[in-house]
């Protein structure tokens, strides 16, 4: 890195030259963290069609040669897949209706209303998203086992319409707050109560948002490991990811590593495809925040 | 199918029954706390939010400090014990230190790389170069790839005999004349392999939300310290660094709540036992392996004291390093 002082010294045309190597050389540093980000991807689905001969290799072989397609098939049969894909598919789709619906009616309130207390129980909000999951762990799976529905689905999708994402919510309520409050008043002038002023004026402004917390959404239910695992006894109740976990095998098992490539490449399409269609929204949702999930 | 069904319909039961009770609240705040309404109005509308944190969050929280006193194997009556849980804990129980211990070095050691590689991710990201979109998505990347697949991807490169970091690294190996190391079967080197792999976790949410940061810095502050003679590093530290600390403290803050409550990643990568589980390992375990409720309530009240002592301290610390736009308008 050039210093100022140096610059001047040696005159414009050596700072020129300063500056095409210093242009050169965050160059070869992107291009060369970006080989490191990409060679796991390459070396996962370079697995996934590799032989089971030539999974131990040594030195390990990069190119599977040839390409066996066929243990892409071979692995999503090796268990009920197709099952767990349906359960998956099902949690996922109930639990962001929900979670869309009731985070941007809670989000609204928030941004919008006030009552005596309303800031303290944001703030109470706010600091939720910092509570360990496993400390309501236990209690909040006795209070399922007390409705007996522990190895139902559940547990897994009906808390979603208590708007359960603190993180979606805060927002949510961001992206409400940059709306000019002329768009309530014009809309209660024209006669429109609150429902219809909500689903008609500020729901079509805030659509970037509601896509955002759709993608954050949709990864959180699919990423879902620990709630699935806990309440789904039943096999064949098992969501993708808990059926991974049995297909890992037991603790001394050897595991098939170019099946379960396959399966980790399989399970990350969906979320690596959401993130290329709508990269935008997801990029804009964690910027406007500064927060993750 | 018929379970599907069943959930499906008490599924769409739910919202009916918030709603009844938004409305329920909505009356009683008009009639009783003689509230206006709008602000009637506002509670109603927050409400599945307040209904859910006292069913699911602040009920559950209490009652699992009530259960780490008692003794309870989930269908079985639950018997107060006091501390003995803790006493057990803190004095006899062979995993607990170890699992207190591998649990606080990994966020402690983890959190400075994440927090300082992000940041210099971001910045070499902000350059003005050829291409820099397609850059930015693939240094987004590893933050879309599943848990699960990022575990088993790592457990895979990590692989003793044949995975592709001991042949990258296998050179050096033979320099100093050592074998290959065991990565999650050698309690020695688990933790470096989970600090290792936690520098993927550089790159991705952190790394945008630094940039965000970055490209909020006037730019006439850097113009400003230029003409007065300041270097890239000092301006670095004295204009940079200031600026985006509020990111920081929440990145740092954020990062470590999420380091000490790793789960999913080690459930799958399996390190061998002797190198201490994760303190949600161990919760899970003793909760829904062993069933013992009392003695999970109270490492996972454990877990939570020490995320809260170290936020905290964090927090304590903000008066100085954090700067705040408001403070240089005063």
């Amino acid at each position: 890195m050039a210093s100022t002082h140096a610059m001047t010294r040696r005159g414009p045309s050596s700072y020129k030259l300063m500056r095409q190597w210093y242009r050169a050389l965050i160059y070869v540093t992107v291009i060369a963290l970006a080989v490191v980000i990409l060679v796991p991807f390459f070396w996962m689905l370079s697995t996934a069609l590799q032989e089971e001969g030539d999974i131990f290799a040594w030195p390990p072989k990069w190119i599977p040669d040839p390409p066996i397609w066929r243990n892409f098939p071979d692995a999503w049969n090796a268990m009920p897949f197709n099952l767990y894909l349906g359960n998956t598919v099902y949690i996922v789709a109930l639990g962001i209706i929900a979670e869309l619906a009731s985070a941007t009616l809670v989000a609204y309130g928030f941004a919008r209303f006030r009552f005596p207390g309303s800031e303290i129980v944001f703030l109470i909000l706010l600091a939720t998203m910092m509570l360990p999951f496993h400390v309501t762990l236990i209690p909040t799976y006795l209070i399922w086992q007390k409705f007996g529905l522990v190895g139902e689905f559940d547990p897994l999708v009906l808390r979603a319409w208590t708007a359960w994402g603190p993180f979606y919510i805060f927002l949510l309520r961001q992206f409400f707050l940059t709306l000019p409050r002329e768009l309530d008043d014009a809309a209660e002038i024209d006669g429109a109560n609150w429902l219809q002023t909500f689903v008609h004026v500020m729901l079509p402004q805030i659509r970037p948002a509601l896509l955002a917390v759709t993608i954050f959404a949709f990864r959180g239910y699919w990423n879902d490991f620990l709630g699935p695992l806990i309440y789904l006894t039943d096999m064949k109740k098992y969501t993708m990811n808990v059926g991974m976990y049995f297909f890992m095998g037991g603790v001394n098992e050897a595991p098939q590593w170019n099946y379960l490539m396959v399966m980790s490449t399989l399970i990350a399409l969906p979320v690596l495809v959401l993130f290329f269609v709508a990269q935008r929204y997801f990029i804009e949702g964690i910027t406007f925040t500064g927060m993750k999930d | 199918m018929p379970s599907h069904l069943a959930t499906f319909i008490r599924w769409l039961l739910v919202p009916v029954a918030l709603t009844v009770a938004a409305a329920l609240l909505y009356v009683v705040a008009r009639r009783l706390l003689k509230w206006n309404g709008r602000q009637a109005l506002g509670l109603a509308m927050v409400s599945p939010w307040i209904i859910g944190f006292l069913v699911f969050t602040a009920y559950p929280l209490i009652y699992s400090f009530y259960l780490s006193f008692t003794e309870n194997n989930l269908f079985g009556r639950t018997k107060w014990v006091g501390l003995d849980n803790y006493i057990r804990l803190f004095t006899v129980d062979y995993e607990f230190w170890p699992s207190v211990r591998i649990t606080l070095l990994y966020a402690l050691l983890s959190l400075p790389i994440g927090v300082i590689g992000a940041l210099l991710i971001a910045m070499l990201l902000n350059n003005k170069i050829r291409g820099i979109g397609v850059f930015r998505t693939i240094y987004f990347l590893p933050a879309v790839l599943p848990e699960v697949a990022v575990a088993l991807l790592w457990r895979w490169m990590f692989n003793s005999e044949v995975g592709i970091i001991n042949y990258v690294l296998s050179p050096f190996f033979k320099l100093f004349g050592i074998g290959k190391p065991d990565w999650f079967g050698d309690a020695d080197f688990v933790l470096a392999a989970f600090i290792i792999m936690s520098v993927w976790g550089i790159f991705g949410t952190n790394t945008v939300v630094f940039l965000a940061g970055l490209q909020g810095v006037p730019r006439s502050l850097y113009e400003a310290a230029q003409i007065d003679g300041a270097g890239a590093f000092r301006r670095f530290l004295h204009i940079t660094v200031p600026q985006i600390s509020p990111v920081i403290l929440l990145q740092v803050i954020m990062g470590m709540i999420g380091a000490l409550q790793i789960f999913t990643i080690a459930m799958f990568v399996r390190p061998t036992s002797a190198a201490g589980k994760f303190m949600n390992q161990l919760v899970y375990e003793r909760g829904f392996a062993q069933l013992d409720m009392g003695e999970a309530s109270a490492i996972a009240w454990v877990l939570f004291v020490i995320i809260l002592a170290l936020t905290l301290l964090v927090f304590r610390s903000t008066p100085f390093w954090v700067h705040y736009e408001t403070d240089v308008r005063r």
